[in-house]
């Protein structure tokens, strides 16, 4: 991997990081376990559209492991990890069906595959079907989360079409 | 064109599934059993209608959750977590939504028909 390949990825890196810090102060308004608007899935779904799958996991796995890192939270290392693993195994595929015009549906698809996936892996630690009940609110949040998310991330490519471009890079080479 | 409508109409559906699904778990169970479960394990079954009020201390591996009934109902007072969650939900409402306490492995649940020894 070239050095300017790796400095972008790990200013987004950054960029990610510092959002989730910040949100993760600011108290969420529905106490349920997992609902959350994930704002830092903003360059999640942005560097999905606009680098390789191999870097793309590179930069989820980085952000995932220093948020739970700074935020204390190791507990949720598992859930987020597991959401974020799943929703790449689902938007990798989907970006190449789904095109930059409607990207916020790829989100949206993304946030639900998260949500399957935190919701499998509450379900194994739990060993209760009980946590399966906020399967259908989960659903609900991520499409709404994942709706507006997706948006934000449509905005920033269609206002910075060739920053961080990688056909645009890779013709620099 | 044709095809982003398609992807549309299922993000859509996935929305109303969601919605329907809300609205079958907030459904009145009308029972006044409640269990609480930890790591998958029955701890203790209370008939809300009938129990006195009292404290219960859960501990789980170094972290413990403080559970009180008072007058028929139950919540989780106290929680060594981070996010306290579980807290914040107060008392237990009356439907098919658990309390779950995701770092201490907690769920505070009435008791579905049906379902009764199944988790035992």
């Amino acid at each position: 991997m070239q050095t300017k390949r790796l400095t972008e990825l790990a200013l987004l890196a950054t960029i990610a990081l510092t959002i989730f810090m910040v949100e993760s102060k600011i108290p969420n308004p529905i106490p349920l376990p997992g609902v959350k608007l994930g704002l830092a899935n903003i360059v999640t779904v942005y560097a999905v559209y606009r680098f390789r799958p191999k870097e793309v996991i590179l930069l989820l796995t980085t952000r995932i492991i220093l948020g739970a890192v700074f935020g204390g939270n190791m507990m949720a290392l598992l859930y987020s990890a597991a959401g974020g693993a799943l929703c790449l195994l689902g938007m990798l595929p989907l970006h190449r069906l789904i095109p930059e015009k409607a990207l916020w549906i790829s989100s949206i698809l993304g946030a639900v595959f998260h949500n399957i996936g935190q919701m499998t892996a509450a379900i194994l630690v739990m060993k209760s079907l009980g946590v399966a009940m906020y399967f259908p609110f989960l659903l609900v949040s991520g499409c709404c989360a994942g709706y507006f998310t997706g948006l934000c991330a449509q905005f920033l490519l269609q206002r910075k079409p060739h920053m961080m471009n990688p056909a645009q890079t890779l013709a620099e080479r | 064109m044709k095809q982003s409508k398609l992807w549309v109409v299922l993000c859509a559906a996935i929305l109303l599934l969601g919605v329907a699904g809300c609205l079958w778990v907030l459904r009145p169970t009308g029972g006044d059993t409640v269990e609480i479960l930890q790591d998958g394990k029955l701890l203790y079954t209370l008939d809300l209608s009938r129990s006195e009020d009292q404290v219960i201390e859960i501990p789980y591996t170094g972290s413990s959750n403080i559970i009180q009934v008072q007058d028929g109902k139950i919540r989780v007072l106290e929680a060594e977590c981070p996010d306290q969650i579980c807290v914040h939900m107060g008392y237990l409402s009356d439907t098919g939504l658990p309390i779950v306490c995701l770092p201490n492995r907690l769920v505070i649940q009435y008791q579905q028909a049906g379902t009764d020894g199944a988790t035992g």
